[in-house]
């Protein structure tokens, strides 16, 4: 009975788990209010990555492209940068943060794109800005590094680092939340709320679930201030859920400002909230209300009426974000179930010194397979060649046809799903995501048992 | 024809001459709006890029190929699932997509040797998968890899694969377009003349611009087939790799979206003599036209009309009912290239309703010197609009319903107006006589939504109805037309099935005897 980790044992991809960095940079640019991120590159960059937002959040983000043609990838592209931040300026009066986001062409022409903020800074928002407040933030994401993972955790310590300014102590905990969300940052919200604590949430996208409404003036965008950002140098503590979406701010805040970081643990599951809680209590010296333990009591009472019966010994498979992954085969043991493999999409090196996965591998007294720089054919051949056995699957959309063509349930989750309605609306984090996540993982097994008529009679009498 | 000034974009001089508001009695010649010019970096333009119009619309419809991404892994995972081009080999181009996850030491040392290892590694994947396409991005462009020596030498060793290389970086060109050139362009020269397909009718074309968006392919070739004619090749929608190959066989190119493939067909005229025929699949009129001029190429007329009159009688009252319900809503035709001019004059003479504006994402001058030709006067045309720009219209025009893509769907939804997605279609196919009728339908739940209608209701301000528990689309639809004259006419709505495509699969036609057989 081992728990390996391995690497993919092929050179290509076939069917990746992860996009790029610039995704990842993107969406932690839509986050932010009055924020409009230019991403230098080609226009594919930034108009699939929109399609893809869209497609998980039926609803429109805006970011803007530098539309890298030929000449600029022969000449130099410095000046599509200038004209893309005056052209973005005139048109959108509110738009105060632009971050400009590089990718693998403008990464591999050697675009200076800091020089060109120096120049815009000295000049164009001088001469032609003076009365706006414009910061221009260069973030660094060249497609042929990392993952949308990594992107994601590059911005939000590139953002911090932008704005982290001293100032008295606000009293606050940063909380960074990764990449989460609309109902993970209200389930997080409302623990907080709970424990009377007052928190700076990166990024606060809550609003990204917003209306239609009859005066047809809505729009999809994160609330996060420049006042929210400046003031993570003053909080009490950082605590970011996500260690490979967020720890590196969190470290960086700790460094630079003092500001006691503690990473993770993802809370997923009761186990993991409970552990965030203490982290809280711990930093805000505020006890647990009672309201929680009663919250805690209504999850484990759910959770209580299906493990023993329905998930004990389930095989699973899941594959996304590093931390989503590990925090879900977390909570799948806490439930009797048996996740038996687990693919992680890129080849970040801190994987191999994860504590998390160093106890999977220690503790599991089964077999269980980890694998570094994964993609979807890395489970479905798997699955093809009988080698594994599964009875679910956790993961995003990407990975729809493994579960359609060979049978197995599966539960969306992560980013992006948008072959199922409305889940970005539900949180897996909190004690709320706890009953979520096992309410949803049952029902998909339900279903299934009605599908395919395998003891479907045993939910007459439950 | 004056051109149109956005508010929103008076500060950017260069947009002046790309919005046109065509006028009454006017022709062309007193303006067009300019078309196919750089982007402006930070309008927030809907375009895309050169890689994804020659991988993402045009390479990866071909069903029995595996599509390679020759560079880091963001080009293929965002070009991956995000259209509806079908297959009828269980959708094997959509289900799987390759990288070569090309990393920061390939760029520096190169990355032809991952290359030539991810080809062999994803033919030992799919054993059964015996041809390729390789795609060029930014990054293998620009490190200078030489692709088509890696496939080259693949294919020496390995006698039983072939394989196609598209060099079509994504900075090629102002918008997807210029990816489409090239696709065309490199598959003429690579691949066509090398496989003999067998020849099985006296008449022979390539179907040629299709994509098989939720099935439109299909429902054509069934038009074809009848007619005795043998569909050699598809490009690319349904289209096998090596039928594609033997292109320069065909007696006639039939071409539906000029827009994207009609520099293959030109090449094909110019290099083995092919004539072009355009056609166009949607809309009764377009696609009766163009079955008989297919026809008449071919001395078919008789068989033509047949299918014309059989898809006629059966699925016109079905269009009737909803034209008749249709009259007088207003649309924003904003598709990306062909369906601006397929669509601009047809929607309004037969679905009666009335296009006040159309724009091109990606289309040249031509395409709208045609849309703009075929719309109503009084219609604001836009080239590469902007997000501002598509706002302002929609709140200058107040259409009822939009035809465009998924995201920019999403803008026109929280301003109130319903969209329908002129891409990947809501419940296509939208093609052939049945189609048009699913199209009709779609526009019509769109429009009539009770929903929607609700939406426009502010509860703290105005009057809230108590004594309505529901709305029907009739009870909202039906109180601007004569109900009786309804009912005497004999219209119905849709009653065809969900999924119209999948049946034709299986469906047996009879054998047409090859009469040159014997001459040969």
């Amino acid at each position: 009975m081992s728990c390996e980790l391995n690497e993919k044992d092929r050179a290509g991809v076939i069917n990746p788990i992860f996009t790029c960095q610039p995704a990842g940079a993107q969406y932690a640019s839509i986050g932010i209010e009055d924020c409009i991120g230019i991403v230098h590159g080609g226009q594919g960059c930034v108009m699939f990555v929109r399609l893809l937002f869209a497609q998980h959040f039926k609803d429109n983000f805006l970011v803007a492209s530098s539309s890298l043609h030929e000449d600029a990838a022969v000449f130099g592209a410095a000046h599509r940068v200038e004209e893309a931040v005056d052209v973005l300026l005139m048109r959108y009066p509110d738009v105060k943060v632009i971050p400009i986001i590089s990718t693998c062409s403008t990464e591999i022409i050697g675009e200076d794109v800091d020089g060109v903020i120096r120049k815009l800074n000295e000049g164009l928002l001088k001469e032609k800005y003076a009365d706006r407040e414009v910061h221009l933030i260069s973030i660094k994401t060249p497609s042929f590094k990392g993952s949308m993972v990594t992107g994601y955790d590059v911005a939000v310590k590139d953002f911090v680092t932008a704005f982290a300014e001293k100032d008295d102590s606000n009293g606050k905990i940063n909380l960074i939340t990764g990449w989460v969300n609309p109902g993970d940052v209200t389930a997080l919200k409302h623990l907080l709320s709970e424990m009377n604590v007052d928190a700076t949430v990166l990024f606060e996208i809550e609003s990204f679930d917003s209306p239609l409404m009859p005066k047809g003036d809505a729009v999809s965008e994160g609330s996060t201030t420049i006042e929210d950002l400046k003031g993570t140098a003053n909080a009490m503590g950082t605590i970011a859920l996500n260690r490979y979406e967020g720890g590196e701010a969190a470290l960086y805040l700790e460094k630079k400002f003092g500001v006691p970081a503690v990473i993770g643990p993802t809370p997923i599951g009761i186990r993991n909230t409970d552990a965030f809680l203490e982290n809280i209590r711990k930093m805000s010296g505020k006890p647990i209300p009672y309201s929680l333990v009663r919250e805690r009591g209504v999850a484990i009472d759910a959770l209580t009426d299906l493990v023993h019966m329905f998930f004990a010994d389930k095989k699973v498979a899941i594959y996304g974000n590093p931390d989503l992954v590990i925090g879900l085969a977390e909570f799948c043991l806490d439930l009797e179930m048996k996740p038996v493999l687990l693919l992680l999409g890129d080849e970040n090196p801190n994987y191999l010194k994860d504590p998390r996965i160093k106890e999977l591998q220690e503790k599991v007294e089964y077999d269980m397979q980890i694998i570094r720089n994964a993609d979807l054919w890395d489970l479905e051949s798997r699955v093809k060649n009988k080698e594994v056995e599964l009875d679910l699957i956790m993961g995003h959309s990407k990975g729809r046809f493994i579960s359609i063509d060979y049978d197995i349930p599966m539960l969306r989750v992560g980013f992006p799903v948008y072959d199922r309605a409305g889940y970005y609306r539900h949180p897996v984090v909190g004690y709320a995501g706890a009953i979520w996540l096992a309410e949803e993982m049952a029902n998909v097994l339900f279903t299934d048992m009605e599908y395919k008529k395998n003891k479907e009679w045993i939910l007459n009498v439950w | 024809m004056p051109y149109h000034t956005f508010k929103c974009s008076e500060c950017i001089p260069e947009r002046k001459k790309h919005a046109v508001v065509k006028g009454e009695d006017e022709d062309l010649t007193s303006c067009l709006p300019l078309g196919y010019l750089k982007t402006i970096p930070g309008t927030i333009s809907e375009r895309g890029c050169a890689f994804c119009g020659a991988k993402h619309v045009i390479g990866t419809p071909m069903k029995d190929v595996i599509h390679l991404c020759h560079g880091p892994v963001g080009c293929t995972y965002d070009t991956w699932q995000t259209k509806r081009y079908i297959s009828d080999n269980d959708n094997f181009q959509f289900k799987y997509t390759f990288a070569s996850d090309m990393k920061e030491k390939h760029i520096v040392f190169g990355a032809e040797n991952l290359l030539k290892q991810n080809i062999i590694e994803a033919f030992k994947a799919f054993p059964e998968i015996k041809r390729m396409t390789i795609y060029q991005t930014c990054a293998s462009a620009l490190i200078g890899d030489d692709i088509d020596a890696v496939a080259k030498e693949v294919m020496d060793t390995m006698p039983d694969v072939d394989i196609f290389v598209c060099n079509s970086p994504g900075f090629a060109g102002p918008s997807q377009s210029g990816g489409h050139h090239l696709i065309n362009i490199a598959w003429i020269n690579q691949k066509v003349g090398t496989f003999e397909p067998k020849i099985t009718s006296d008449y022979v074309i390539n179907y040629v611009g299709e994509y098989n968006i939720q099935g439109d392919q299909e429902v054509m070739v069934d038009y074809f087939k009848r007619m005795g004619i043998q569909v050699l090749s598809t490009f690319t929608g349904n289209g096998s790799y090596d039928e594609l190959r033997g292109m320069h066989l065909a007696q006639l190119n039939v071409l539906e979206c000029a827009r994207s493939a009609e520099y293959i067909c030109n090449e094909l005229r110019k290099r083995y003599g092919t004539p072009r025929l355009d056609i166009d699949g949607f809309g009764f009129k377009p696609l009766s036209e163009s079955l008989l001029k297919v026809g008449l190429f071919f001395g078919l007329e008789k068989e033509a009309q047949a299918i014309i009159d059989e898809e006629t009688a059966r699925w016109k009252p079905e269009l009737d009912w909803y034209a008749r319900r249709l009259k007088g809503v207003k649309v924003c035709l904003w598709p990306g290239g062909s369906k601006l001019w397929h669509w601009a004059h047809v929607i309004h003479e037969e679905m009666g309703v009335d296009v006040v504006s159309l724009y091109t994402k990606f289309g040249h001058q031509g395409d709208m010197e045609k849309g703009i030709a075929r719309c109503e006067a009084g219609a604001l045309a836009i080239d590469d609009p902007n997000e501002l720009e598509g706002i302002e219209a929609m709140k200058k025009l107040k259409p009822d319903v939009i035809f465009t893509g998924v995201r920019p769907g999403e803008v026109a939804k929280k301003l109130r107006v319903q969209y329908i997605n002129a891409h990947a279609y809501h419940n296509g196919p939208y093609k052939g006589f049945e189609g048009w009728v699913r199209f009709a339908r779609d526009i019509y739940n769109a429009v009539y939504s009770p929903i929607h209608q609700l939406s426009g209701l502010d509860i703290s301000k105005n009057e809230i109805d108590t004594d309505k528990g529901f709305m029907t689309r009739q009870m909202i639809s039906d109180v601007k037309i004569d109900k009786e004259a309804a009912i005497v006419s004999g219209e119905r709505q849709y009653t065809g099935d969900y999924d119209c495509v999948s049946k034709l699969r299986d469906k047996k036609y009879p054998k047409i005897e090859k009469q040159s057989l014997s001459i040969e």
